[in-house]
């Protein structure tokens, strides 16, 4: 059986963020999303869940931080082409969201990142798949 | 080529969480791994990069938060069976993770969480193939 990731990720206002991800090209899976949380898809084993502060808050039984302030995660997707980097990075930031980096491209590897509106890292980046090794074998 | 998550994730002593997460089941992969930064091997698609505070801060915008106090994002993993979600967390609570006592089940889908010794939470889950929906 595939495991699925869930990342699970406190937001402000649903409704903004389902706009911003909408925007960058992404759907939410009606199944899981209802007005306190919105199932972001972002393949068939990766998924963001992202769920209105106060409900992430009792979830967990914390206060939930400020991602404006600290940086407690940071979510990378590599992704197949530095055209697709680009275009979900200057989607992006044409939505709302800001620069995190600029790109850094070192042939073999290529990417950079933005924040979405409630101050998450995202990185995307491209890795060329012949630079790295069969998962296992060492250095 | 399939999109991969690497979640990353600041931790105090990397040694400490390798050796955790090592009880857990998991390796790492030693190509992206070194004394201080590890990538934690969940799926052929899914990884954690843990990196201890100095390179996590390195790459950060901004300072690293209470992950003990606080909490900014978690991970959820499934899992094959209520059995298999049962396991990993009698391994992580003899690793030294607190495992959290509620249970949610029902029925057509069961999940548990612990908080690692960094603070961070992982949430594993089973659902019932049947009662997820084609998307």
């Amino acid at each position: 059986m595939t495991t699925l990731a869930f990342v699970n990720l406190p937001v402000a206002d649903l409704g903004r963020s389902t706009v911003f991800y909408e925007a960058l090209g992404y759907r939410f899976n009606p199944q899981f999303t209802d007005e306190k949380a919105g199932c972001l898809i972002i393949s068939d084993t990766i998924y963001a869940m992202l769920l209105v502060r106060p409900f992430f808050g009792e979830m967990f039984g914390r206060p939930v931080a400020d991602a404006h302030a600290t940086t407690s995660i940071m979510v990378c997707l590599m992704v197949d082409s530095k055209d697709e980097v680009d275009r979900l990075c200057n989607a992006a930031i044409a939505s709302g969201g800001r620069k995190y980096k600029d790109v850094e491209d070192r042939g073999f590897m290529y990417g950079w990142g933005f924040e979405d509106p409630d101050g998450h890292v995202w990185e995307v980046g491209w890795m060329d798949p012949a630079h790295v090794m069969p998962e296992g074998e060492p250095a | 080529m399939p999109t991969l998550l690497f979640a990353n994730l600041p931790v105090e002593n990397f040694a400490r969480s390798r050796a955790f997460f090592e009880a857990l089941g998991y390796h790492f992969n030693p190509q992206f791994t070194n004394e201080n930064t590890g990538c934690l091997v969940i799926s052929d698609t899914i990884y954690v990069m843990l990196l201890e505070h100095a390179p996590f801060a390195g790459f950060a915008p901004r300072p690293i938060g209470d992950t003990h106090g606080e909490v900014q994002a978690s991970l959820s993993l499934t899992a094959p069976s209520r059995e298999a979600i049962d396991e990993i967390l009698a391994k992580a609570e003899a690793a030294g993770a607190t495992v959290d006592p509620e249970i949610s089940d029902r029925g057509y889908m069961y999940s548990r969480q612990f908080t690692d010794v960094d603070g961070h939470i992982w949430t594993y889950l089973w659902m019932d193939p049947a009662a997820v929906e084609a998307h």
